[in-house]
């Protein structure tokens, strides 16, 4: 294990979520395609701590706030989404179609 | 006043910070149709704002609570900027709840104002922020409200589907953001703010281009900047119109105090290589934000292809030298909040009774003279006229650019100018020019409405033929 292994594994992961979101129709899909990619950037701040950082315990707090943060962020996302699937009776993102030039 | 526990200039934001729970909390404790929480709402915004314009501008460094809360200058006055969106957008909303026209009515008010109360303390952590943690809470807590508020309405259809867009493209961004931020730890080996700019000015290396690159593109989606702007007119045109004001005005003062702390702050020493790069993004975006708006029918989505432009010009600011670039982008974003509610209060109240599109506009100027006065006052402030506030604000903000010698950029902007005066004039002439077709419905002012049509319409006339008002606002303090 190295410090490049593992930025490389996380850009990897950010690669997927990128790629994810664009093939993926589905907003449960997409979703978590964007969690992949902060998960990514979580990976990033820990391994830059453990090698490299002088200082260190702020690397590794940063990545548990971001876990916070983003479980905000879905929780408000799934709310959102309910109210599209109790309208639509499906999450397909296709059907955002309603809002167009 | 509390300075035995607390330094004055903390108050405000702890204020602010309290603010959302006692007006949800007064909420639950009175009847539905009770005005305790609106009441204690209106006090607790105007006492906050009241309270900031006491804390004396210090020419200095800024005052540091806890070693990474900065209180500054440019702090201070982004500070009333928010503040004053905050209470216009509150205002601007109240009539949504109280009743709605043809509109479906709003429901819960208290919330509302404290999930607006939440934003604006979003972007006060993100203007005081001295390390890259609480820059990202700051700007999280500024972007997460606004996912709600643009699904307030749960029973819009139209609502649901923009915030399902935002909230989609925003944690994208944030993704980005944060990958970039992560870099930048890596680079520079801390989280604060002067040690980056210690590791940058000592040399760079290729892992910080590619954070500066991430962090652009995450910042570009959120200032609405050219190749990630789409979301944004389906964004402004699903929400409800109050919290498309909010939207435009809060999240991009937000927006752009965000790169004003990372160009001026960590990015210093390498501000003339990333020159190019801002210039390129303020170019396009201000052009794409133009053309955009030419072949626009429906008013917010007009509104959201200006702010795109808008956003365009604030960028010029940001070639320029620090206290000059902040000071300019202070006072016009100051005119932007101030030109684009009055904007929005015209459009609320006569999408109370009909549509909003240019259409519903035409024959504003024979059934009500005095909003479509205002309308055209708010138009060609935003275009930029001279006798009005935003000629000076973009007089500035190119001045600022220019000061260091990116001439060509600034004439980009000027000439784009032209461009966008064409699209304003169009909407002023559906408002004074064109005949109505068949009877106009009536259009009915609240007190609360008229007033503040009034008040924002005298503000944006006497900003600009009172120039020694804005010649304090420049000579008052230096960054």
């Amino acid at each position: 294990m190295t410090l490049l292994n593992c930025l490389i594994l996380a850009f990897l992961l950010f690669g997927i979520g990128v790629w994810g979101l664009m093939r993926r129709r589905h907003l449960v899909g997409m979703l978590i395609s964007i969690e992949l990619m902060l998960n990514a950037a979580n990976i990033n701040f820990i391994s830059f701590a453990y090698f490299t950082a002088h200082d260190s315990t702020a690397g590794a707090l940063f990545s548990i706030f971001v876990i916070a943060v983003t479980a905000c962020e879905m929780a408000i996302a799934l709310a959102i989404i309910v109210t599209m699937y109790r309208r639509h009776k499906s999450l397909d993102a296709d059907q955002l179609r309603d809002l167009h030039d | 006043m509390l300075d035995f526990i607390f330094p004055n200039y903390i108050v405000p934001d702890l204020l602010l910070l309290l603010f959302p729970f006692i007006v949800i909390g007064a909420r639950l404790f009175c009847t539905a149709q009770s005005k305790l929480p609106w009441r204690i709402a209106n006090v607790g915004f105007i006492a906050i704002f009241v309270l900031l314009n006491f804390i004396p501008l210090a020419n200095g460094a800024g005052k540091f609570f806890i070693s990474n809360w900065k209180v500054d200058d440019f702090g201070i006055l982004m500070r009333e900027v928010l503040i004053i969106s905050a209470i216009l957008g509150m205002w601007l909303s109240k009539d949504y709840f109280d009743h709605s026209g043809e509109k479906e009515q709003m429901h819960q008010i208290a919330e509302f104002i404290g999930a607006i109360a939440f934003a604006t303390f979003g972007g006060f952590a993100v203007v005081s922020a001295c390390d890259l943690l609480t820059f990202f809470l700051g700007l999280e807590i500024a972007t997460i409200p606004m996912y709600a508020l643009t699904a307030w309405n749960k029973k819009d259809q139209l609502g649901s589907e923009a915030a399902t867009k935002y909230i989609l493209m925003g944690s994208v961004a944030t993704a980005f953001e944060l990958f970039g931020f992560s870099y930048l730890y890596g680079f520079a080996g801390s989280l604060h703010f002067s040690e980056i700019q210690a590791a940058v000015s000592s040399g760079t290396s290729p892992l910080l281009w590619v954070a500066v690159l991430f962090l652009f593109c995450g910042i570009g989606f959120k200032l609405t900047l050219f190749p990630f702007h789409t979301w944004a007119p389906d964004v402004y045109e699903g929400a409800p119109t109050p919290v498309t004001a909010v939207i435009s005005v809060t999240s991009k003062a937000t927006a752009i105090a965000f790169l004003v702390v990372l160009v001026y702050g960590p990015f210093a020493p390498i501000q003339e290589q990333i020159a190019p790069l801002i210039a390129l993004l303020a170019g396009t975006t201000l052009f794409v934000g133009n053309l955009g708006a030419l072949k626009q029918s429906r008013l917010r989505r007009f509104m959201a292809y200006s702010s795109i432009a808008q956003a365009g010009y604030i960028m010029v600011a940001l070639l320029g030298p620090a206290s000059i670039a902040k000071t300019a982008i202070i006072y016009y974003l100051f005119i932007y909040a101030v030109s684009n509610y009055l904007a929005f209060f015209v459009f609320g109240i006569i999408g109370h009774y009909r549509e909003e599109t240019f259409a519903s506009l035409r024959g504003l100027s024979k059934q009500n003279l005095g909003l479509a006065i205002a309308l055209a006052v708010s138009m060609f402030s935003l275009a930029g006229i001279p006798p009005l506030a935003g000629f000076f604000g973009k007089f500035h903000l190119f001045f600022s650019s220019a000061s260091t010698g990116h001439y060509a950029i600034v004439t980009f902007a000027v000439l784009n100018n032209v461009l966008a005066l064409f699209y304003y004039i169009q909407l002023i002439k559906s408002a004074w020019v064109d005949e109505p077709e068949g009877t106009l419905s009536p259009l009915r002012l609240t007190k609360r409405q008229r007033n503040v049509v009034i008040l924002l319409t005298i503000a944006i006339i006497a900003l600009g033929i009172l120039p020694f008002l804005s010649n304090n606002v420049f000579s008052g303090f230096s960054l």
